[in-house]
């Protein structure tokens, strides 16, 4: 149980304080309300590039993480499809330092082109070390406009091109910044050991000042339903085959998420998996696979992949994919095995809460979803799921023509 | 902005941390266990420690292997059946490996503790290690190897081992594809019984402890036989191998990786936290030099560290990044002019204090929890010291001087003495 007070200045900053005097610790969590959906198409991996700004300096402070090590503190931050968000964990006697750090960028960044040029410099070489410089390091750069037509779920948070993060500019990146960075347009959380009357005091001085801006309005398309199955084959030097499928999902605040989930959980949560057991374990058919789903905020994708043993067809081991899948919505006594992964669900929402920082960004990630309260009804929500919903989910989305696959064939020669 | 004056609030300085005790007890046979109460959570860590790691092996996969085969079978549960069981009660179990040390951590909702020292029991001390279990993970391992070989991380951290620690010592077991056709059960059940003797074994427990924990450790672990414990040390000597610079080349790669280090003290030597020190300064934070220089002002990478770490029979210390290749030569010689730096020109007032700062800050995070406590206390013990190495930490995190981090960055840093291997596309 997660317990919380909130308020909103006058500004539109919403802000959340949980307390817990376990800690000689607090943690700052500031969700923006932008993530690369909101990017133009002629200019993906913005809102990612934009994270890395953001610790480039102000006018009045001009490196982010010095005065905050000088205190004791430690930050970083993560950019997904849907959101940005800027942590930081401090010693309590100093969190008044992480209010004047995090309001000061809130205002107004320096915009130095120095600090633009390193930052996609920098950014170049992260997209080079996670997407092209590893085996299957590129499976989403292609699957996602495999699935994805319309909606900007189909590019990457890299951004689809490196061309972009290239051609970017001090006048786009401005723009970029007085449209989404904004009070009325991030969540505060405060977690740990703070009061709430101080966590009030400190927001309403610090960020109060911060004028409210006008944000650029969300007007995203919406994925038209797939009506054919999609497969994409790519041939290459890997160590493996591989085969990726994935499906379309509702929304994250749909009414079959948690069902969802838990289908993927009784599919590969850990080795007691069905995917585990039947393929790698049983028939030996793949080295290593896994399902899960990306709970995205707009309608996102059930994803499964596996990677294949040596002499397995790719077509075989698609097919055994799909029968254990067949198997789930056919077996009509999943009682003990519902069981098993709800208590591992709530064992893991018990494990997550420990930590102040979770906590902070669970708070905030909910609260952007419309109702932070919901974050202490998860492990309510998905015990909840049934035999009947299961059944009635995969017969809903787990269907071929709601089905992209990338297969990975390797043209290496093994000895 | 409007009225605020955007002043920076006054510096507090960090608290000194305060290290609860462990409670050192032994059961009815004499296994040590160690107990820390910490936390607010109903729930438990308990770590099973022995001397089983990757220096024990006399082939390379041997130590890594024996361990992830404790949980394929045991003599009253199918490996199915462990699995399921450690899923349906919620419990996260890892099995590892390291050089020195292997083991079993189990995380849980403490009401579930008899259950899950009961499974730990069956996985630690009655596994079977069945033939066909074997032969399906190690054809497994070899797929996970084939691809972890195409990185270029790997194959630089693969080799900076062997050169450091030298081909024959286990500590430098570089794995070769024909490696997993050589293991057989015999001799993953004759490392078992060698190495997971019960009087080898240290308990770990942390978490919201009741009265009754200690008790059930005996009843599920107090009545074991302990017998001989034979230590088979034979300690063969780390030999750095003569050729300090390798490269290693990969085709079609965007990337080239680089670690530069070298075998160095270890946690037992007194000049160990002035060296932590020291290596916090050139690549151990967001502000270090090399982050501050390759990342931050050239763009050259998306991330470099440094790091030192302690093992048992030594210490190593070791510089990583991966970058463009284009930039490579330059980043070399970045690399080698703020070790120079950091040897000739003392540190300002203010690096200084911010890293002491940063350090200190790390301390709290260190005993933040009871598993983060438990993470403590074990990578001190397991060198036979206890909490006053902390307080020694922080007092040099304290009263370290610029003359003091040039002389340790002279011993430590000789440049001469440096390995360097790369590997991509040149």
């Amino acid at each position: 149980m997660i317990n919380y007070n909130q308020f909103t200045l006058d500004n539109g900053l919403r802000v959340l304080v949980h307390e817990d005097k376990s800690t000689p610790l607090v943690a700052m969590n500031i969700l923006y309300d932008v993530g690369s959906r909101d990017e133009d198409p002629e200019y993906t991996g913005l809102a990612h590039l934009f994270e890395h700004l953001m610790f480039g300096g102000t006018a009045n402070i001009p490196e982010f993480d010095r005065p905050l090590q000088m205190v004791g503190g430690e930050n970083n931050a993560f950019t997904n499809n849907d959101i940005t968000n800027y942590y930081l964990t401090i010693p309590s006697a100093n969190i008044e330092t992480g209010f004047w750090l995090e309001s000061d960028r809130m205002q107004e960044l320096n915009f130095a082109q120095k600090s633009l040029d390193t930052q996609k410099n920098v950014v170049i070489q992260e997209f080079n070390q996670r997407y092209l410089n590893q085996p299957y390091g590129d499976a989403l750069l292609n699957l996602r406009p495999l699935a994805y037509k319309v909606h900007p779920y189909r590019w990457p948070t890299i951004g689809m091109d490196i061309s972009h993060i290239e051609k970017a500019d001090i006048k786009l990146i401005k723009s970029f910044f007085y449209s989404h960075y904004a009070p009325n347009n991030a969540i505060m959380v405060l977690s740990g050991n703070i009061n709430f009357n101080n966590a009030l005091a400190l927001s309403q001085k610090w960020f109060g000042p911060v004028e409210r801006r006008t944000i650029s309005p969300r007007n995203l398309p919406a994925e038209p339903p797939q009506t054919e199955e999609r497969i994409l084959t790519i041939e290459k030097d890997v160590p493996a085959n591989a085969i990726y499928k994935v499906w379309h999902t509702g929304p994250r605040n749909g009414p079959d998420h948690f069902t969802l989930d838990l289908i993927t959980d009784l599919l590969a949560g850990g080795e007691s998996g069905r995917l585990y057991t039947k393929l790698v374990r049983e028939r030996k058919m793949f080295s290593e696979i896994n399902a899960y789903i990306t709970s995205d905020i707009d309608p996102g994708l059930i994803i499964v992949q596996g990677k294949l043993m040596k002499g397995i067809k790719s077509e075989t081991a698609e097919k055994a994919i799909n029968e254990v899948i067949e198997e789930l919505e056919s077996n009509n006594d999943l009682n003990e095995e519902m069981e098993k992964v709800k208590n591992k669900f709530e064992s893991s929402s018990v494990f997550s809460n420990t930590s102040i920082l979770n906590k902070a960004v669970s708070l905030a990630y909910y609260e952007l979803m419309g109702n932070a309260e919901l974050v202490n009804k998860e492990v309510d929500l998905y015990r909840k799921v049934s035999q009947e919903m299961i059944t009635t989910a995969i017969r809903k989305y787990f269907i071929p023509s709601n089905c992209s696959t990338l297969h990975y064939k390797s043209t290496r020669k093994e000895k | 902005m409007n009225n605020l004056k955007r002043e920076q609030p006054p510096v507090y300085p960090v608290e000194k941390v305060t290290i609860p005790d462990t409670k050192s007890t032994v059961l009815s046979n004499g296994v040590q266990v160690y107990a820390i109460e910490a936390g607010t959570e109903d729930i438990m860590r308990v770590e099973f420690t022995f001397r089983a790691g990757q220096v024990k092996e006399s082939m390379p996969l041997l130590a890594s292997t024996t361990n992830m085969m404790l949980t394929e079978g045991s003599e009253n549960y199918s490996s199915e059946e462990l699995n399921r069981l450690l899923d349906y009660y919620g419990i996260f179990h890892n099995t590892s490996s390291e050089k020195d040390r292997a083991g079993l951590v189990m995380f849980f909702l403490s009401k579930h503790i008899d259950k899950v020292l009961e499974l730990s029991r069956e996985i630690l001390f009655h596994p079977v290690f069945p033939e066909e279990e074997l032969s399906s993970l190690l054809k497994k391992r070899l797929r996970w190897f084939l691809v972890n070989r195409e990185k270029v991380q790997n194959l630089s951290m693969d080799q900076f081992f062997e050169s450091i620690f030298g081909k024959n010592h286990p500590y430098g077991h570089k794995i070769k594809g024909s490696d997993f056709e050589k293991l057989n059960t015999a001799q993953i059940s004759d490392f078992h019984s060698k190495y997971y003797n019960p009087g080898n074994m240290a308990i770990i427990i942390s978490g919201k402890l009741h009265e009754k924990s200690i008790d059930l450790l005996d009843k599920y672990f107090g009545g074991l036989a302990t017998g001989e414990v034979a230590y088979y040390d034979d300690n063969r000597k780390v030999n750095s191998q003569k050729r300090n610079r390798i490269h290693i080349e990969k085709a079609g790669t965007v990337q080239t990786s680089i670690r530069i280090g070298s075998t160095t003290i270890n946690k037992r030597h007194s000049d160990y936290p002035g060296l932590k020190v020291v290596d916090s300064i050139l690549g151990g934070y967001f502000s270090s030099r090399l982050m501050k220089n390759i990342r931050e002002e050239k763009g050259y990478t998306y991330g470099i560290s440094s790091s030192v770490s302690s093992l048992d029979l030594t210490g190593y210390k070791v510089i990583s990044t991966e970058v463009g290749k284009e930039n490579l030569q330059n980043t070399l010689d970045e690399i080698y002019r703020e070790i120079r730096l950091l040897q000739s020109v003392p540190l300002m007032k203010e690096e200084l204090s911010i890293v002491r700062n940063y350090m200190s800050g790390e301390m709290v995070r260190m005993f933040d929890g009871p598993f983060a406590l438990a993470d403590s206390f074990k990578s001190v013990w397991e060198f036979g010291l206890d909490s006053s190495y902390y307080l020694r930490l922080a007092e040099k995190i304290n009263t370290i001087d610029p003359d003091e981090i040039i002389q340790l960055a002279r011993t430590y840093y000789n440049i001469d003495d440096l390995y360097q291997i790369t590997a991509g596309t040149k």
